[in-house]
């Protein structure tokens, strides 16, 4: 856990939702950091764990940027919507 | 707070378009079943009275009156039932309407009417539930077509438009979810003592008798325990089919 030290709140939980996601996907081998791709060599996510993704950080934040319409390619630029506002209802969860 | 099928204690069931007919014998199933069950509809019924006020269902009974071809009220519904009991485990496309009439003389209103509830608001309603599946890895979709989207009859074009759509929408969504573990069924009923078989003469129910080997027109509840068995969670490698349920008529 010590790459997320240097990291905020929101951007920890997105770190931890993932890999939650890739250990279920029998994909815990990977790691995962800020300047992950999200797709191809990074994280190799597909279409449906993407799916995935998108729908667990609904329920976590209430909001996501796949649900609004928005492609991010690496792991910092899906914190970004939530920390730049586009995420503006979203808090960290408790 | 997330139950899964499997794990023995009550699912999480919705029903759309349960306060009457073929959708009020579905929801009494799930209730009798021991499951939670929400249902909608635009309006409520003397059958939702009662359940919403029967002990025995306190606290497994939810209804919310919404237009789920509303898509603001649709998503209201599934929000509420995620707010009120978490992760969904069962979903039962239920919600329909016919309008008959021979085509040349329908008119686009009453196309927009079918069209909008029976297929473009089960895909917008099971888009926001496969969602919630996704997240937890589980679920059972049925999806309630029609023998008349299998064979068509005369003055039901439309409707049995929707009803072949809905059969197509199974299959592609059974292929998409197949390795999450949920399952996508249709269930095509034949003909019922509804209110959706009203719209057909007495000479015309007669005659459906007559060539039904069973003898006789559906109830509910021969519907109904068609999507229990496919919802049973031993059941997870029987995905993408259409079950068709209809005294033998179109065998």
């Amino acid at each position: 856990m010590e790459a997320h030290t240097k990291m905020n709140d929101v951007q920890s939980t997105i770190v931890t939702v993932i890999e939650q996601l890739l250990e279920r996907s029998n994909k815990s081998d990977i790691q995962v950091s800020l300047d992950s791709p999200i797709h191809g060599d990074g994280l190799g996510l597909d279409s449906l764990e993407t799916a995935e993704l998108s729908a667990i950080l609904e329920d976590e934040f209430g909001t996501d940027p796949f649900g609004a319409g928005l492609m991010p390619e690496t792991v910092a630029e899906i914190a970004d919507y939530y920390i730049e506002g586009d995420g503006s209802n979203a808090s960290v969860p408790a | 707070m997330t139950t899964s099928i499997g794990s023995g204690s009550p699912r999480t069931v919705i029903v759309t378009g349960g306060s009457r007919g073929l959708g009020a014998g579905i929801v009494q199933s799930f209730l009798d079943s021991g499951d939670r069950v929400a249902t909608c509809s635009r309006s409520e019924t003397q059958a939702v009275k009662e359940w919403e006020t029967n002990p025995d269902y306190a606290g497994r009974f939810l209804f919310r009156a919404a237009d789920i071809a509303d898509r603001e009220q649709s998503t209201q519904f599934v929000q509420a039932v995620i707010d009120e009991w978490g992760a969904i485990d069962v979903l039962v496309n239920n919600a329909g309407v016919a309008r008959d009439g021979i085509l040349a003389l329908f008119t686009d209103e009453d196309s927009d009417t079918v069209i909008d509830l029976n297929l473009k608001a089960t895909i917008h309603l099971t888009r926001q539930v496969v969602r919630n599946m996704l997240a937890h890895r589980s679920g059972r979709i049925v999806n309630i077509s029609s023998i008349v989207g299998l064979t068509g009859y005369r003055g039901l074009t439309v409707y049995g438009a929707t009803k072949a759509a809905l059969d197509g929408f199974t299959r592609a969504l059974a292929r998409e979810l197949g390795s999450r573990k949920i399952t996508v069924n249709s269930v095509a009923p034949g003909y019922l003592k509804t209110e959706m078989s009203h719209g057909l003469d007495e000479a015309q129910l007669d005659q459906i008798v007559r060539r039904t080997p069973a003898g006789r027109l559906g109830d509910p509840d021969d519907i109904a325990r068609a999507i229990q068995f496919l919802v049973d969670e031993r059941n997870d490698w029987l995905t993408g089919q259409v079950l068709v349920v209809d005294g033998g008529l179109t065998c």
